[in-house]
């Protein structure tokens, strides 16, 4: 945690953490995953004075909670697009994208204004803003985004709310 | 265990990086359900606040191996050989081994993971579909595939496929540090942005533009999007053409991820349809720029260029006063996209008045073709001093422009002849067709027919006339 002189004094551990939870929640590690919250604060060491710059960085060692999908994870999310690939969804910060590969056979796509993914009965229906529950079945966790790939095609996935019906 | 790690120096921080993460997969290894411990807690060891990017990459990759490694595990009954959890390298052998089991072709990829198997691919193939979503790519076969399946479910709804060009087609954009004294007068005529469905006028100060829609755009997208899945193609950057579509299309009715920029093409200066994902049978193009379609101009429906603002003349090489500096503008009803929308009503017609049978055996650039042959149908045209003298006449783009409109091009004067094309009253040609009757007009009335589809009145465009030149 790098900090300029200005924050030194007496609310030094305070101002480390607010810069540490400004800086750090809500962004993606390759490692971890998304920061969802920090939690709690282990120790802070010794700071660093940098040369030149009177800046010291200090080594902070914290707990948070992450959001990083796995795969064989079962999650749901809220589709965000749908074209004739297949669908896009989001959760929380996570871009994942089902193909039509992935989306049972008996679910055809529909264009226009409002393009969907419909059985043929027309019971069931995905376009925008349904939500979906899906397998996530790869995934990759970049410096600030997730991307997964999904299926719904397997037993109990698929819509779970369809804002047409509601 | 150590000794077998590929991973990173002896830097006692990576080291303990590396524990972390193995402590991780061995309670994993137990019980497939520790995966989900990960997402709950997790105590994080931050040494500065500029983590080391390459880092997190390799800890990544060993993650993603790790995480092979805890698939395996789950699969143990059917994958026998499990040496792999003594070192990383085999696993990475094992996962590839058996990825050639599964058979897949890997169609296509979303953040380089395969968009069937969820594999990470290691080579980017195929095209990238960055305006559909960021990180989508698709293979070739796929596309195909993609395009077979869609044009059978949009020939059923009875529509083909339309591509837009922005600039002097729909639309006319300024700088705003290019305007000129005369045009000073707009900013006070600008249209809310709040509700731009109503208006023509945009003032985009973030952008340093202003904008103006040419007239009829409205009218003709809601007719146009009837008979057409419409595209906005345009050699504009990204952000330019996202800004534009909101104010073409507010509602986002028209063009939802089917927002083409410079940035999505695949050849610079070049529009191409492989990033279109429609059967060429059954594209028509609308540009005022040919030589942006050099390899569809068979699905190019060449528009008038729309100038509203004194820059575009200019850009263009016009002296003359623009539309906005003489406070005019094109006439809606009788404008260019107002023909154009009745040529596009023409050939949508024709191309679906037969049967039902046999439409995905139709092609649309023969049609076309046919509407085209129809406009200039029974004339016979000489061309009188149009031509530099040892220019094969038979190749100059007037020429060729006639005969596409469907009218006999002659080098010789006689009765069957209909109109001399000249720019000049005073030649041999010229005289004669006075004598005799003919018409005589200036090369532009050919030209202003191939932007209407319509026979022009010859009147307007007689020689003595300088308006046209
Ligand atoms: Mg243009
Ligand atoms: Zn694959």
């Amino acid at each position: 945690m790098q900090l300029h002189p200005r924050f030194f004094g007496r609310n030094l551990r305070e101002n480390i953490v607010s810069k540490l939870m400004k800086d750090v929640e809500g962004t993606c590690s390759g490692r971890h995953g998304f920061v969802v919250a920090i939690t709690g604060i282990e120790n802070i060491g010794k700071g660093l004075i940098r040369d030149g710059t009177g800046f010291v960085t200090f080594p902070v060692k914290y707990q948070c909670v992450v959001f990083r999908p796995f795969k064989g994870e079962i999650l749901e999310a809220v589709v965000t697009m749908v074209n004739k690939m297949g669908f896009f969804a989001e959760a929380g910060p996570v871009q994942i994208f089902v193909s039509n590969h992935l989306i049972p056979d008996d679910m055809e796509f529909q264009s226009g204004d409002m393009p969907n993914y419909t059985t043929s009965d027309g019971s069931v229906k995905i376009q925008k803003d349904s939500e979906v529950r899906l397998k996530i079945i790869g995934t990759r966790v970049d410096a600030t985004e997730i991307f997964c790939i999904g299926t719904i095609k397997d037993d109990f996935l698929g819509v779970i709310n369809d804002p047409a019906n509601a | 265990m150590v000794t077998d790690s590929p991973v990173h120096s002896s830097s006692s921080e990576d080291f303990a990086a590396f524990l972390d993460v193995e402590l991780d997969s061995k309670s994993s290894g137990s019980s497939s359900n520790a995966e989900k411990a990960g997402n709950e807690h997790h105590s994080d060891s931050v040494a500065s606040s500029s983590p080391d990017e390459e880092e997190a990459e390799d800890d990544d990759s060993e993650l993603e191996n790790k995480r092979v490694k805890r698939s395996k595990v789950e699969t143990a009954e059917i994958v026998e050989d499990d040496r792999g959890a003594t070192s990383i390298a085999s696993l990475e052998q094992n996962s590839k081994a058996s990825s050639s089991k599964e058979i897949c072709t890997h169609p296509g990829s979303f953040g380089t993971m395969c968009i069937v198997c969820g594999k990470m691919l290691d080579e980017e193939s195929g095209v990238t579909f960055g305006y559909i979503h960021k990180g989508l790519r698709l293979g070739n076969d796929e596309i195909v595939r993609l395009r077979n399946t869609d044009i059978k479910n949009l020939l059923c709804h009875k529509k083909l496929y339309l591509i837009l060009d922005l600039d002097h087609t729909l639309l006319n954009s300024t700088q705003l540090m290019h305007m000129t004294p005369d045009e000073e007068y707009l900013k006070s005529q600008t249209d809310s942005l709040q509700d731009v469905s109503k208006g023509s006028l945009f003032m985009l100060s973030f952008m340093h533009m202003m904008t103006k829609l040419r007239p009829f755009v409205r009218t003709f997208l809601k007719e146009a999007s009837q008979m057409f899945e419409m595209y906005i193609y345009t050699m504009g950057d990204r952000a330019y053409a996202l800004e534009m579509a909101k104010l073409l299309d507010p509602g986002r009715e028209y063009f939802n991820a089917k927002v083409i920029s410079r940035d999505d093409g695949t050849q610079r200066h070049q529009k191409g349809l492989d990033v279109v994902l429609g059967q060429e049978s059954a594209v028509l193009i609308l540009d005022d720029t040919e030589n942006a379609w050099m390899k569809h101009k068979d699905n190019l429906i060449l528009m008038e260029r729309y100038h509203f603002f004194a820059s575009s003349c200019h850009q263009f090489g016009f002296n003359c006063k623009s539309l906005s500096e003489l406070k005019s503008d094109e006439n809606e009803s009788e404008g260019a996209l107002a023909s154009i929308l009745k040529v596009l009503r023409k050939i949508h017609h024709i191309f679906f008045e037969e049967s039902e049978e046999n439409l995905e055996g139709r092609d649309v650039r023969q049609v076309l073709k046919t509407v085209r042959k129809d406009v200039l149908e029974g004339c016979k045209i000489v061309f009188s001093r149009v031509f530099p003298t040892q220019f094969p006449a038979d190749n100059h783009h007037l020429w060729r422009m006639a005969e596409q409109l469907g009218a006999t091009c002659s080098t010789e004067l006689d009765t069957s002849v209909t109109h001399v094309v000249s720019k000049d009253a005073g030649t041999e040609k010229s005289r004669w067709a006075l004598k005799h009757n003919k018409f005589l007009v200036h090369p532009g009335w050919i030209e202003a027919t191939n932007y209407f589809w319509q026979k022009q009145p010859e009147e307007s465009f007689s020689v003595n006339q300088t308006k046209n030149e």
